[in-house]
C-alpha cells in the first residue's frame, strides 16, 4: 500500500474524528479561562485566576500525582502479566488453557461497581487498608484483558521457530524470551502499556470504592462536583494535564522526525 | 514444539557460559512455572476470590450483623429478582444496546485503524497517541462539556436556530437513551481501533502484491484479503466494547435522563444508594451469568485461537 | 554504724517521699492535659465529598495544629453505611437524618460524652434531639438545611405552593427530582398525607406507580447540586426538588428563582457526626466534634456552601440577605411548618430503595 497517497476520505474521516474528540476539550479550555464560576456561557471575562489558584490547591495537585502513580504502577504490572499470559497461551499447550483465557478476560464482564465492592469486601476481610495499592491492584486486574489481547495478537504472528533456533544455539528459555521474544513483541507491549495506562488514569468507578485517604484525580473531581464553585480549578488542572501530554507528544514527534 | 530442547551445556559447552547464567539455564518446562505463577496468583487472589465473595454475598438474607460472620444461605434475593419483570427486561435492553454499540463502534473504528496502518506511515504512532490523549483528560468533564454543546441553550441548538434550521431548540439531543448510545459509541471508537490496528499491522504486505499480481482491484484486495485477515482483530474489538458496555452505568447517569438507565445503574444503586449488598450481588451474578453465556456461545462459534492466529 | 543506718533511713524516707510525690504527679497527670498546641496524634474522618476542605474544620486545625487529620470519602449515606459495616477504621463519620438508626442497631457508633463538648450548649434542643436515639446521645448535629421546591419565577409566574408541582403535567420535561428512593416516598407522603413512619405495602405500590408516571415529566434525576444548578440556570429545569444551597447559589448568580413554602410544609434534613465504636481515638474524636460546632467552622459552612449550622450563634449572626431568605431566618414559624426526616428502619430502607430501583427499571 502506498503510504504517500492517502485517500481524501480516510484522511478527512480521521481528522473529523479528532475534531469531535477535541471539541469538548477546547470547550473546557475556554471555560477554564472564563471568570464565570459555573460551566456555562456566556464568556464573561478572560482570566488566568483559576490556574493561579490551582497552584495553591495542594489537594488537587496531589490527586493528580496519585492518579499518575497508580496508572504507572498498574499499567506496568498489567503489561508484564499480559505478556506472561500471552506466552502461556501461545507457546505452551496444557489442559486448562481455556480456563486461563476465561479468567484473564473475566474482568471485562464483571461490572466495575461489582468488582469494586467485591475487592472492598476482600480487603476488609483481610484487614488491608484502602490505599493507592488497592486501587492499583484493581486497575491491574481490569487492564489485563486489554494487554493480553494486544500482546497476544502480536505474538501470534511470529513463528515459534525463531525461538527454537535460539534455543538450539544454546540459549535457555528465559534468555530466549528476554532476547528474542520480547524485542519482537515490544511494539505491542508499548501499545498495551499505553492502553493500560489510559484505562487506569481516568478510572473512576473502582477508585471510588477503593480509595483510602488519597484520592485519585477523577475521585477528587467527582467530590468537587458536589460544590460548583470548586469546579473551575479542576477544569484548569484537566486542561493543564492535557496540554502537558500534548506538548510531550509533539516534542517526541519532533525528535523522531529529526532522527529520520 | 514437540522436541524438548537439550540443555545448552550439552551441545555447546562454551555457549553455556555466555547464555546459561543469564536465564538460570532453565528449559521451557521449568520456565513454565516461572511464567505461570504470577498471573495465576494475581487472578486467583484479586479476581476469583472477590467474585466468590460476591457470589456468597448474594445468598445473604440482609445486611444485618457483622458482615463476615457466617449466615444461613437463602435464595430470597434471587426470588425477589425473579418476581420483578422490569429487571429482566432492562437486562435484555442493556444487552441489545451494548450489542448495537459494539457493532457501530467497530464499524466506525475500522476506517480509523485502516488509515493509521496503511496511510499513517512514520506518523502512525503520533496519530495514534493523538487519538488517545483525550482519554487522559477527565471523562466526567468531557461529558459535561458535551452536555453544554448539546443542551437546549448549547452551541449546536444556538447555531441551528441562528441559521434558521429550527425554531425551537431540539430537546432530543440529551437526556434519553439515544444520547447514551451516541455518547458510548463516541467514547469507544478510539479504543475499538486498537485491536483492529494490531490485526491490520500483522497482515503481510506481500499478500497485497500477490493479490494485485493476480489481477485483484483495490476493492477486491480489501474485501478478499484485508477484511478477512483482520477479522480476528475486529472480533476482539467487538467483544472489548460489547462486554463492558452491558454493565455501563456512568454514561446513563450523565446523559440518560430519567429513561436512559441501564442494568448497570440498578446494580450500582443497590450498592451506593440502598446499601443492599446482597441484592446488588445477586443482580451482578445474574448479569455475569448472562454475559458468560453469551461469551461461551461466541467461543463455540469462533475458535478463540483464531483471534490470535 | 549508727550514721550509716540513719543515712539509710533518710535515704529510704527520701525515696519513699519521692515515690509518693511522683505517683501523686502521675495520678494528677490526666488532670493537667497536654496543651492543645502540643497535642499530637492522627484522626481519620469518613466524610462526604467536598467536606474535607480545611474551612470545614478550621477550628480544629487552629486549636490542635499538630494533629493530622485524614479524610476518606464516601459518596452517599448508603456508601458510608456500607463502608462502616465493612470495617472501615475511620474514627469519625458523617451521615444524615434517615440513616441513623442502623448505626445504633448494628453497634457501629459510640455514645457521645456531651459533657466534654464546650460548644454543646450553643446547639438548640431540637437539634440535640436529632442525634439522640434509644435515649442516648449518639450523634452531634452539624449541618442542616431545607428541602423544598425550587422554581424559576419567569417560567412559573403563578408560583408553586404544593409538593404536587413535581407531578404536574404542566411542567412536562422541565421537572427534576433528586435521585433518591426514600426522598421520593417522603414527597408522596406529603402530597397524600401518608404517615411517613408507617407506609403500608399498598401505599408503597401506589408511590411506585406515581413516580413511574412522573418519569414522563422528569427531565433528569439530579445526584449533586451542580447538576441541578446548571439545569435551572439554562432554563431546562423549571421546577425541582432542591436543598436551599442550590437556591442561594442561583439567587447569587441573578437567576430568577424562588424557594417554595408548600402547604404541606417544607422538609428539613440534618447532617450529624458520630464516633465509630471501638475507636482508640475517642478523646481526639470528641475534640474534633467539639471544634466542628465552633463559630469559625460554622460561619464557613453557612457562607461558603449555604448550608445551615447547628450552632445557634452562627445562625443568628447571618447578615447576607440572600442567605437570610434561603434559611427563612426572619420567619419564626418556619420550624413549626417543617417536617423533619424520620429515621428509617432497615426494612423500610430496603423496601423504599427497591421501589426506586423498580421505578428506574420500568419500561
Amino acid at each position: 500500500m502506498n503510504t504517500s497517497r492517502s485517500p481524501i476520505a480516510l484522511r478527512t474521516y480521521y481528522f473529523v474524528l479528532i475534531l469531535l474528540l477535541y471539541l469538548p476539550i477546547a470547550l473546557l479550555f475556554l471555560f477554564s479561562v472564563n471568570s464565570n464560576a459555573s460551566l456555562s456561557f456566556p464568556i464573561n471575562q478572560l482570566t488566568l485566576d483559576w490556574y493561579r489558584q490551582l497552584f495553591d490547591a495542594d489537594a488537587v495537585l496531589r490527586s493528580a500525582r496519585n492518579s499518575l502513580i497508580v496508572a504507572l504502577g498498574s499499567s506496568l504490572a498489567a503489561t508484564v502479566l499480559g505478556t506472561m499470559v500471552s506466552i502461556l497461551l501461545l507457546r505452551y499447550k496444557f489442559r486448562g488453557q481455556s480456563i486461563l483465557v476465561g479468567l484473564a478476560v473475566l474482568p471485562l464482564i464483571v461490572p466495575y461497581v461489582v468488582l469494586g465492592v467485591a475487592l472492598l469486601i476482600l480487603f476488609s476481610a483481610l484487614q488491608i487498608d484502602r490505599s493507592l495499592w488497592t486501587i492499583g491492584i484493581a486497575h491491574t486486574v481490569v487492564a489485563l484483558p486489554y494487554t493480553l489481547l494486544i500482546i497476544a495478537s502480536r505474538l501470534a504472528g511470529f513463528d515459534p521457530g525463531i525461538e527454537e533456533a535460539a534455543m538450539d544455539l544454546g540459549a535457555d528459555y528465559p534468555t530466549t524470551l528476554r532476547r528474542v521474544v520480547v524485542p519482537m513483541i515490544f511494539p505491542a507491549m508499548v501499545s498495551a502499556w499505553l492502553t493500560a495506562f489510559t484505562v487506569s488514569f481516568d478510572e473512576f468507578a473502582l477508585a471510588l470504592f477503593l480509595s483510602g485517604t488519597q484520592p485519585t484525580f477523577p475521585v477528587y473531581l467527582f467530590s468537587q462536583l458536589r460544590f460548583a464553585n470548586r469546579l473551575p480549578i479542576m477544569i484548569a488542572l484537566a486542561v493543564l494535564l492535557m496540554l502537558g501530554t500534548l506538548t510531550l507528544v509533539f516534542i517526541a514527534e519532533r525528535f523522531r522526525q529529526r532522527e529520520v | 514444539m514437540t522436541t524438548t530442547p537439550s540443555r545448552p551445556s550439552d551441545t555447546f559447552p562454551q555457549v553455556h557460559r555466555i547464555w546459561g547464567k543469564a536465564g538460570w539455564g532453565l528449559d521451557r518446562r521449568a520456565t513454565f512455572w516461572l511464567i505461570c505463577l504470577p498471573p495465576l496468583f494475581w487472578l486467583a487472589a484479586f479476581l476469583v476470590m472477590p467474585v466468590l465473595f460476591m457470589a456468597l454475598f448474594s445468598f445473604r438474607p440482609d445486611m444485618r450483623g457483622d458482615l463476615f460472620q457466617s449466615w444461613t444461605p437463602t435464595i430470597n434475593q434471587y426470588a425477589s429478582i425473579a418476581s420483578t419483570g422490569s429487571y429482566w427486561r432492562l437486562l435484555g435492553i442493556s444487552s441489545l444496546t451494548a450489542l448495537g454499540i459494539g457493532g457501530m463502534a467497530v464499524i466506525l473504528a475500522y476506517p480509523l485503524a485502516y488509515f493509521l496502518v496503511f496511510h499513517g506511515g512514520s506518523r502512525t504512532a503520533f496519530y495514534l497517541i493523538l487519538l488517545l490523549i483525550p482519554f487522559w483528560t477527565s471523562y466526567l468533564l468531557r461529558i459535561m462539556a458535551w452536555k453544554i454543546l448539546l443542551g437546549t441553550e448549547g452551541v449546536i441548538n444556538s447555531f441551528l436556530i441562528y441559521v434558521g434550521f429550527i425554531q425551537e431548540p431540539l430537546t432530543a439531543l440529551l437526556y434519553n437513551r439515544t444520547a447514551v448510545i451516541l455518547t458510548l459509541i463516541y467514547v469507544w471508537i478510539p479504543f475499538a481501533a486498537l485491536p483492529i490496528l494490531a490485526a491490520l499491522q500483522r497482515i503481510d504486505r506481500v499478500l497485497f502484491e500477490a493479490a494485485a499480481d493476480l489481477g485483484a482491484r483495490p476493492y477486491h484486495q480489501f474485501t478478499r484479503v484485508t477484511l478477512p485477515l483482520s477479522a480476528p482483530g475486529v472480533l476482539a474489538a467487538f467483544f472489548m466494547v460489547f462486554i463492558p458496555t452491558v454493565g455501563e452505568y456512568v454514561t446513563p447517569l450523565l446523559v440518560g435522563g430519567s429513561r436512559g438507565f441501564l442494568y448497570g445503574n440498578i446494580i450500582q444503586d443497590f450498592f451506593t444508594k440502598a446499601a443492599n449488598w446482597p441484592l446488588g450481588s445477586a443482580l451482578s451474578m445474574i448479569m455475569l451469568a448472562a454475559t458468560l453465556v453469551l461469551v461461551l456461545l461466541a467461543a463455540r462459534l469462533i475458535d478463540w485461537r483464531q483471534l490470535f492466529e | 554504724m549508727q550514721p550509716k543506718r540513719s543515712m539509710l533511713f533518710v535515704a529510704e524516707g527520701l525515696t519513699l517521699a519521692l515515690a509518693l510525690i511522683l505517683s501523686a504527679c502521675g495520678a494528677a497527670a490526666p488532670a493537667t492535659e497536654v496543651p492543645p498546641g502540643e497535642l499530637t496524634g492522627s484522626l481519620t474522618v469518613l466524610d462526604w465529598a467536598g467536606y474535607d476542605v480545611e474551612d470545614f474544620w478550621v477550628d480544629f486545625k487552629n486549636t490542635y495544629p499538630n494533629v493530622s487529620v485524614n479524610f476518606e470519602i464516601g459518596s452517599s449515606d448508603a456508601d458510608i453505611y456500607g463502608k462502616m459495616k465493612a470495617g472501615d477504621q475511620a474514627d469519625v463519620f458523617h451521615v444524615y437524618t434517615g440513616w441513623l438508626q442502623f448505626y445504633v442497631d448494628e453497634g457501629l457508633v459510640e455514645e457521645i460524652d456531651t459533657s466534654k463538648l464546650s460548644n454543646w450548649d450553643k446547639v438548640p434542643d431540637h437539634f440535640k434531639k436529632i442525634g439522640q436515639l434509644n435515649g442516648k446521645q449518639y450523634f452531634i448535629p452539624w449541618d442542616w438545611g431545607f428541602t423544598s421546591i425550587l422554581y424559576r419565577t419567569d417560567k412559573v409566574p403563578e408560583g408553586v405552593n404544593s409538593w404536587a408541582a413535581l407531578m404536574d403535567p404542566k411542567f412536562a420535561g422541565h421537572v427534576s427530582m433528586w435521585d433518591d428512593g426514600p426522598g421520593a416516598v417522603t414527597v408522596s407522603s406529603y402530597i397524600h398525607g401518608y404517615d411517613e413512619t408507617a407506609i403500608t405495602a399498598d401505599q408503597l405500590a401506589a408511590v411506585k406507580d406515581e413516580w413511574i408516571a412522573q418519569r414522563d415529566l422528569n427531565l433528569f434525576y439530579w445526584a449533586g447540586e451542580p447538576e441541578l444548578v446548571e439545569g435551572m440556570k439554562s432554563g431546562d429545569v423549571w421546577v425541582a426538588y432542591a436543598w436551599q444551597g442550590a437556591y442561594a447559589l442561583l439567587l447569587g448568580e441573578g437567576v430568577p428563582v424562588a424557594y417554595a413554602n408548600p402547604k404541606e410544609g417544607r422538609n428539613s434534613w440534618v447532617g450529624v457526626y458520630g464516633i465509630r465504636k471501638g475507636t482508640e481515638n475517642y478523646d481526639l474524636a470528641l475534640k474534633f466534634l467539639d471544634t466542628k460546632l465552633a463559630e469559625a467552622t460554622g460561619n464557613n459552612v453557612v457562607n461558603m456552601y449555604y448550608y445551615g449550622h447547628s450552632n445557634q450563634d452562627v445562625m443568628n449572626g447571618i447578615t447576607d440577605e440572600t442567605l437570610k431568605q434561603a434559611f427563612s431566618v426572619d420567619d419564626p414559624e418556619i420550624l413549626n411548618k417543617t417536617n423533619f426526616t424520620p429515621n428509617l428502619t432497615a426494612e423500610q430502607r430496603d423496601a423504599w430503595t427497591a421501589m426506586w430501583a423498580e421505578v428506574k427499571a420500568a419500561p
